[in-house]
């Protein structure tokens, strides 16, 4: 503090210290500060002289600009960064900075050339540069697969993009879908049966039958069958499509924060189920399955009289 | 009254009733109400057959008549209606519930009122007794007092009904209708009546019937005297106090016992016997209380539950409680509580279950006919309404590709649809969201259709099985009378044995695939008419409340 009033009254107006100066402000302030800050803090510097104080920091890239909705921020820019850029023109500089922001989702060209203004001739070749600097790295979209995406070369890129646990190299895995499908399923059915075994009262029987989704994945992490970490959340997208396929069902009941496994104070349990009808009796006939049931007419080509899938099924 | 609902209609009249009469049905079903001139013109067939085939239908109550629709002077119309033709379908399964609820007797008279459409209490008795006694040892008969009395049984729990007054045929019916005050007949005190068609108060009322006796035993020796003897009994029926009072089968009453078994089989399937024999009692307590169109039974406390409960399940009572908290909970929603008075009141959602059971058979449809993995894209639909196509795919996890293939077919076959919404007026198809959907009940009513027509396709198959052997069966239905017949005058074994070879064995194998053939064609139309109706309860329940 009582630096500050030395310097107030030397009256210095040494570019150099003006910056020293701003660049400590800017240390203090990691988040940003604004032009009124560096006012307050040499009140009787120039608005001119500030400005090319300024200037002079932002050309060496030491100084960020950023603008908010109360006006221009000024940022320390990280030295390690500023050291990469070192050797890199304004251009790639910029562009390098469109695709730092676009963070882990990555870029798309176009979308880069926008926000840089340059045309795109300029663009592909800058973007050529840092690729072979190993500044960024381009990842193929799981959504469209011709797209390419850009960003930083060490950010782990977003889900979005890969498609998650159940995507391999842009492929969707369905064996590894199926594989883990089954082992849920026989997981909760195993429990329930041994509920169903163990002949106590009803509410008893079907509460132990239920299993937390924590629980299951637990057993899944346990069994080792997965290659890939997977979160509960992606035991869940199984558990769902067990409930689709008709085989389990869910309630949610509420639970004190801090069990394991709770999510937003709720816990999702799941039952393995009976079908509550047996496949009924439209589909134990031929013309339930017949893919000419529409054609079929009598005395046309397709008839009862004639159809070749009843005189398979009645020699059955 | 769809295409395929007049061509069964069709079918199963000339099964039951002659050519004569389906083509006078069918046009009458095609046309509406008619004029016996009309049909006369139309069809071309002469006055009395045609009088004939309106006799037969009106007689089963297939056909109503009624004054024309200029006014009291103009000629009466005839109106026939799909449904209870389609209930023919049906007899087999009508039979058998009667035979497992009342025994052989109870069978026999559900058997007989459904072949004759309308008759009376005397005459059925009487024949019901002839034929038991028919089929029992030698010396022994039936007593008419014991098919009286499970006929009577029949019409206290409402299975028979009588047939509602012509109008204009005069007040004799009310007349007849017998005192309750003699204590020796199984008169059933007057019930009201749960039938809002049959107006008539004394729907249930057993007459009072002067029938005492025992079955007559039909001996071949007997057939002269027989002859003489058959114009007898139509004689003496009048004196039996109860002429002109018909009875006739309450389908209705049948088809709310298949709606309960329906819903306790699928309790039972999806939870366990005990809770299944808990909504049985329910339900069986409601019988009479709840009204056939209703959502729901009558709230039941749990103690009256308890109480009525079997006395073979001795559960203690906060078991009973807690069975019934689960069957509440559960996601079917079979069971609600309706109040915590008396220990709890508990309802059963029949519309619900109705619902639920209708869906299952969708699922199993869809399931049968295209794969597992469809039928989780269509479970997914009916969970979540509206999804769009990567909705459907991420949420399903299914690759893209199939993903895409299972929702075309699937929609080709129209039991998906699909609903656009726009972002901008003019629809453009780069701008609009496209949502796939599964609508319950219009996809419930083309599946009805579906199972008509193969209901349809198998009668006709059968048909031309039995065509196609006819010689066949000529052939050995000779034989079978010349083995008869030489039986019955003392034949010596070689000759039988020689009338036996006449069938060479390729044709006996032939015979052989043919009965089975024909067996398994009919067992497969009862199948298919459990999902008809089960379709067509949940379709006239919600299209009822909507």
């Amino acid at each position: 503090m009582t630096e500050v009033k030395v310097k107030k009254e030397t009256n210095v107006t040494d570019s150099t210290e003006v910056e020293n100066r701003i660049k400590e402000l800017c240390h203090q302030f990691p988040h940003g500060i604004t032009d009124q800050v560096i006012q307050n803090d040499l009140p009787h510097l120039e608005p001119q002289q500030r400005a090319m104080a300024i200037n002079k920091l932002l050309s060496l890239g030491q100084l960020d600009l950023l603008r908010n909705s109360s006006g221009l921020l000024y940022r320390m820019k990280d030295v390690q960064s500023a050291g990469k850029m070192k050797g890199s023109d304004n251009q790639e500089k910029l562009v390098y900075q469109v695709i730092e922001d676009a963070g882990n989702k990555g870029i798309w060209s176009r979308d880069i050339r926008f926000k840089s203004n340059l045309p795109l001739t300029e663009v592909n070749k800058i973007l050529k540069n840092l690729e072979s600097k190993k500044l960024i790295k381009a990842v193929k979209s799981v959504a469209a697969s011709k797209k390419k995406v850009y960003m930083l070369y060490n950010l782990q890129p977003d889900r979005s993009v890969t498609g998650g646990a159940w995507y391999s190299d842009q492929d969707f895995e369905s064996e590894f879908v199926e594989v883990l499908n089954q082992q849920c399923f026989k997981f909760l059915q195993s429990k329930a049966e041994a509920a169903r075994d163990s002949k106590q009262s009803p509410m008893v029987q079907r509460n132990s039958s239920f299993a937390t989704s924590h629980e299951v994945w637990k057993y899944i992490c346990e069994l080792g069958i997965s290659k890939v970490d997977l979160s509960m959340d992606d035991i869940e997208t199984i558990l769902n499509t067990l409930i689709y396929d008709g085989k389990v069902e869910m309630t949610v009941v509420a639970a004190k924060e801090g069990t394991v496994g709770s999510v937003d104070g709720q816990m999702k349990l799941f039952r393995g189920v009976n079908p509550v009808l047996q496949p009924t009796g439209l589909v134990k006939t031929p013309c339930g399955l017949c893919p000419v049931f529409d054609d079929c007419q009598e005395g046309g080509e397709i008839s009862p009289s004639n159809c070749i899938y009843m005189t398979e099924w009645l020699d059955f | 009254m769809t295409l395929q609902e007049v061509r069964l209609c069709g079918l199963l009249l000339r099964e039951h009733f002659g050519e004569v009469v389906e083509k006078v049905g069918k046009h009458l079903l095609r046309s509406g109400a008619l004029n016996l001139r009309t049909i006369i013109n139309e069809t071309g067939l002469p006055l009395d057959l045609v009088k004939k085939c309106l006799c037969v239908l009106v007689q089963h109550g297939a056909c109503v008549f009624s004054s024309g629709r200029k006014g009291p002077g103009s000629p009466t119309e005839y109106l026939t209606s799909c449904n209870r033709i389609l209930r023919i379908l049906r007899y087999p399964r009508y039979i058998y519930t009667a035979k497992t609820l009342y025994g052989d007797t109870g069978e026999l008279i559900i058997e007989e009122l459904l072949q004759r459409g309308h008759m009376t209490m005397s005459s059925t008795v009487k024949t019901v007794a002839d034929r038991l006694t028919q089929n029992m040892e030698e010396g022994r008969s039936m007593e008419y007092s014991e098919v009286s009395s499970a006929f009577s049984n029949l019409v206290e729990t409402h299975f028979l009904q009588r047939c509602p007054p012509q109008p204009g045929a005069g007040g004799k019916d009310k007349t007849t209708a017998a005192p309750t005050d003699n204590p020796a007949t199984p008169a059933a005190p007057a019930k009201t009546t749960l039938q809002t068609a049959e107006s008539f108060p004394d729907c249930y009322k057993v007459p009072h019937m002067t029938l005492s006796g025992r079955g007559k035993r039909q001996l071949s020796t007997e057939e002269g005297e027989d002859q003489r003897n058959a114009k007898k009994p139509r004689l003496d029926t009048a004196t039996h106090g109860d002429e002109g009072i018909y009875w006739q089968v309450n389908y209705e009453r049948f088809h709310l016992h298949f709606r309960d078994q329906a819903i306790i089989s699928a309790v039972a399937n999806k939870l366990d016997q005990t809770s299944s024999e808990i909504v049985r009692t329910m339900l069986r307590m409601s019988e009479v209380t709840t009204s056939p169109t209703a959502h729901c039974t009558k709230p039941l406390s749990s103690n009256e539950i308890f109480r009525s409960l079997p006395s073979s399940y001795n559960i203690a009572r906060p078991i009973l409680d807690q069975y019934l908290t689960l069957l509440v909970d559960d996601p079917m929603e079979f069971v609600g509580k309706a109040g915590e008075s008396g220990g709890g009141m508990y309802v059963v959602n029949l519309h619900r279950a109705l619902a639920n059971l209708a869906r299952a058979t969708l699922e199993s449809v869809v399931q049968e006919r295209f794969g597992s993995r469809s039928a989780r894209i269509f479970r997914l639909l009916l969970r979540k309404r509206h999804l769009e196509q990567k909705q459907v795919e991420d949420f399903a996890m299914i690759p893209a590709k199939e993903a895409k293939d299972m929702l075309y077919t699937l929609l080709s076959e129209n039991l998906v649809q699909l609903q656009e919404i726009p972002k901008t007026p003019d629809y453009a198809p780069s701008r609009t969201f496209y949502l796939y959907t599964v609508n319950q009940l219009p996809t419930a009513r083309m599946l009805l259709q579906n199972c008509h027509k193969t209901v349809a396709n198998l009668i006709e198959r059968r048909l031309f099985e039995t065509k196609e052997s006819k010689r066949l069966l000529e052939k050995s239905q000779r034989i079978e009378a010349i083995l008869a017949s030489l039986q019955a005058s003392g034949a010596e074994p070689e000759q039988l044995q020689e009338v036996e070879e006449m069938i060479t064995a390729p044709e006996k194998q032939q015979l052989d695939s043919l009965k089975l053939h024909i067996n398994k064609l009919d067992s497969a139309e009862n199948q298919v008419d459990e999902t008809i109706f089960l379709l067509e309860s949940y379709i006239t329940g919600t299209a009822s409340s909507t």
